[in-house]
């Protein structure tokens, strides 16, 4: 008995003493620094409604690799096509002035490229709210045969032969192992951060600018006729609604039915956001609307009536031609170019 | 790696055994009960083979398979007292690696009845973002436009089909509304409760007959649905036939 508690009595102070050196040594081990990054919600915003980085600390290491991924074309089968040639910064990362955007092999996209930012602030992605998660979105484009066209596989196997890629992943996960969720993680932490709350109307808002005669005007008749759906300050409530578009012949794009089956969720679509929407035309899901006043003129006299429009557009909006004038330099009020042009989120 | 730490895991190592030298007795994990799970899929009694065997269904369809793969999770063991959950319990059964269709862990020794598993990916992780190992979307079994898991997959060819090449897909999924495919499998061992015993191994033989996706309670012709690839009430109808595909065929100590 006694020799058992001389052993153990050794036993510990061996431990006891590896505990010693341990402490001497924490300093190389922690050669794995990552720097923490915050989400910054601008003041007065809402909380978003889940914390998309949960399970996905954000980190600026995290963040410079969902960067590089961001805007690099190997994430597609022949090179040609990054997240970036159709989500393009200065056009708040939409496809500027394409009602569908280039894919492989000479094809178009089916939607409009939806700009990204406030990306935070959304439980579903894409226009029908098909994709449940950030760090899962990028999935869509990437696999789709008529856009980037490739398959998760061969990218890693690209990604694991760059050995820049191999000290990125290192950096921003502890170990240089290339993976999907990685991936993913990566480039959920970059399009995560994009926040736009630098316009004119942000100004205004935190009392640095005030609006001219016809910005307050058209303000007033926002908050009047389009608040509802477009929600301040995000200028979106992020439902989904039938918003009396005749469905698309060619595509025949019943939107949000799509995902759930259901036939009362015919021809509803994600309401858009309308910050930065000055550069993010031609407008609705099908960029069929190439101008503000084209807009405004389907709500003030084109609604086509279904069982599933929207009940606030069942009589339209009417606007006489002077408001809609004013409502259109409200709207450039909204456009954040301090964001279109923000180096941090641009080609590294 | 440098000296100290060189020194540091040589002292731990010499602590550590020394420790584990007068604990032994105490420490029952190294004798738990080993248990393997092994799945066989089979049509007939027979089983699959990819691509070249042909099989007929209940409606006289012939048909041949040249993809199957389903989840298994939320792998559970009950016993009298209590229940043995595994942990991590994420499975892709895949018919094309044999490598998949054992599922081993060990467990506490008792005496226990029943083996029960989730047929399919539970909800929680269809929404919460990028997964990796046997739930990597790279698995070809994760819808990219709706999120979420095919939790079966069985594609082949039969001269039924009226699609291209007599091709017929079944990706089966859906994990929330009416067209929820997710079940809850409960195996109870042929005919009598089983002691598990210390430091011995046990193989649980658990058969998948695949002829039950046609039939019972929904028949599926092929020549009718050759072509079940989203979430609904087809899905649903296969998912409620093949929940009944599995027994267990035997149990070997």
């Amino acid at each position: 008995m006694k020799k058992k508690i001389i052993s153990i009595l050794i036993a510990v102070s061996i431990i006891f003493f590896a505990w010693i050196l341990e402490a001497g040594n924490i300093k190389e081990r922690s050669s794995f620094h990552k720097t923490p990054l915050q989400l910054k919600i601008p003041q007065e915003w809402p909380k978003p409604p889940t914390n998309i980085f949960e399970n996905n600390p954000l980190t600026e290491e995290g963040f410079q690799l969902g960067r590089k991924l961001f805007y690099d074309g190997r994430l597609s089968k022949d090179g040609n096509f990054s997240c970036a040639s159709c989500h393009q910064q200065f056009a708040a990362f939409a496809t500027y002035d394409h009602d569908f955007s280039h894919g492989f092999n000479n094809q178009f996209s089916t939607r409009n490229a939806p700009p990204l930012f406030n990306l935070a602030w959304s439980k579903f992605y894409n226009l029908d709210g098909g994709v449940n998660h950030i760090e899962l979105q990028a999935l869509s484009p990437l696999t789709a045969p008529n856009e980037m066209a490739e398959n998760i596989d061969s990218v890693l196997i690209k990604l694991r032969k760059d050995v820049s890629y191999q000290k990125m992943f290192k950096a921003a996960f502890g170990t240089s192992l290339i993976n999907s969720q990685r991936m993913l993680k990566a480039l959920a932490q970059f399009t995560g951060s994009l926040i736009s709350s630098d316009s004119k109307y942000d100004k205004v808002k935190r009392g640095e600018a005030t609006f001219n005669d016809a910005e307050a005007h058209g303000y007033e008749l926002f908050k009047a006729r389009c608040n509802t759906c477009h929600k301040e300050p995000l200028f979106t409530d992020y439902s989904f609604r039938n918003n009396g578009l005749p469905v698309n012949k060619f595509l025949k794009d019943y939107g949000r039915m799509k995902i759930t089956g259901d036939p009362t969720d015919s021809l509803k679509f994600k309401v858009p956001s309308l910050r930065n929407v000055s550069v993010t035309f031609p407008y609705t899901h099908d960029g069929r609307l190439y101008s503000l006043y084209k807009v405004i003129d389907h709500y003030s006299k084109g609604i086509i009536q279904s069982p599933t429009l929207d009940s606030s557009l069942r009589k339209g909006i009417p606007f006489t031609e002077e408001e809609k004038t004013d409502i259109v330099y409200f709207l450039h009020a909204l456009n954040d170019t301090a964001f279109e042009k923000n180096k941090r989120f641009s080609q590294p | 790696m440098s000296k100290t730490s060189n020194l540091q895991h040589l002292f731990l190592c010499v602590g550590i055994s020394f420790l584990l030298s007068f604990s032994q007795k105490t420490n029952a994990s190294s004798d738990n009960p080993t248990i393997r799970i092994v799945f066989i899929n089979t049509v007939k009694g027979n089983k699959i083979v990819l691509n070249d065997s042909v099989y007929v269904n209940p409606f006289n369809e012939t048909y041949t398979i040249s993809k199957l793969r389903y989840y298994v999770t939320n792998v559970s063991l009950q016993a009298e007292h209590n229940v043995f959950k595994e942990k991590n319990s994420y499975h892709l059964i895949d018919e094309s690696k044999e490598e998949t269709q054992v599922i081993t862990f060990s467990l506490p020794p008792g005496i226990y009845s029943c083996v029960n598993f989730l047929l399919g990916v539970d909800s929680l992780h269809n929404v919460s973002g990028a997964q990796t190992n046997d739930l990597d979307p790279a698995k070809d079994m994760f819808w990219t436009w709706n999120s979420g898991y095919v939790m079966a997959k069985m594609e082949g060819n039969s001269p039924a089909s009226k699609l291209v090449n007599n091709k017929f897909e079944f990706h089966i999924g859906g994990f929330s509304g009416p067209y929820n495919v997710l079940k809850e499998i409960h195996l109870y061992f042929p005919g009598k409760k089983i002691s598990f015993e210390e430091g011995e191994n046990y193989t649980i033989i658990i058969n998948a007959d695949i002829n039950t996706w046609w039939q019972h309670p929904h028949d599926i012709k092929i020549s009718e649905h050759a072509n079940i690839t989203s979430p609904g009430i087809n899905a649903k109808n296969m998912s409620d036939n093949y929940a009944g595909m599995f027994h267990i065929e035997k149990i070997i100590r």
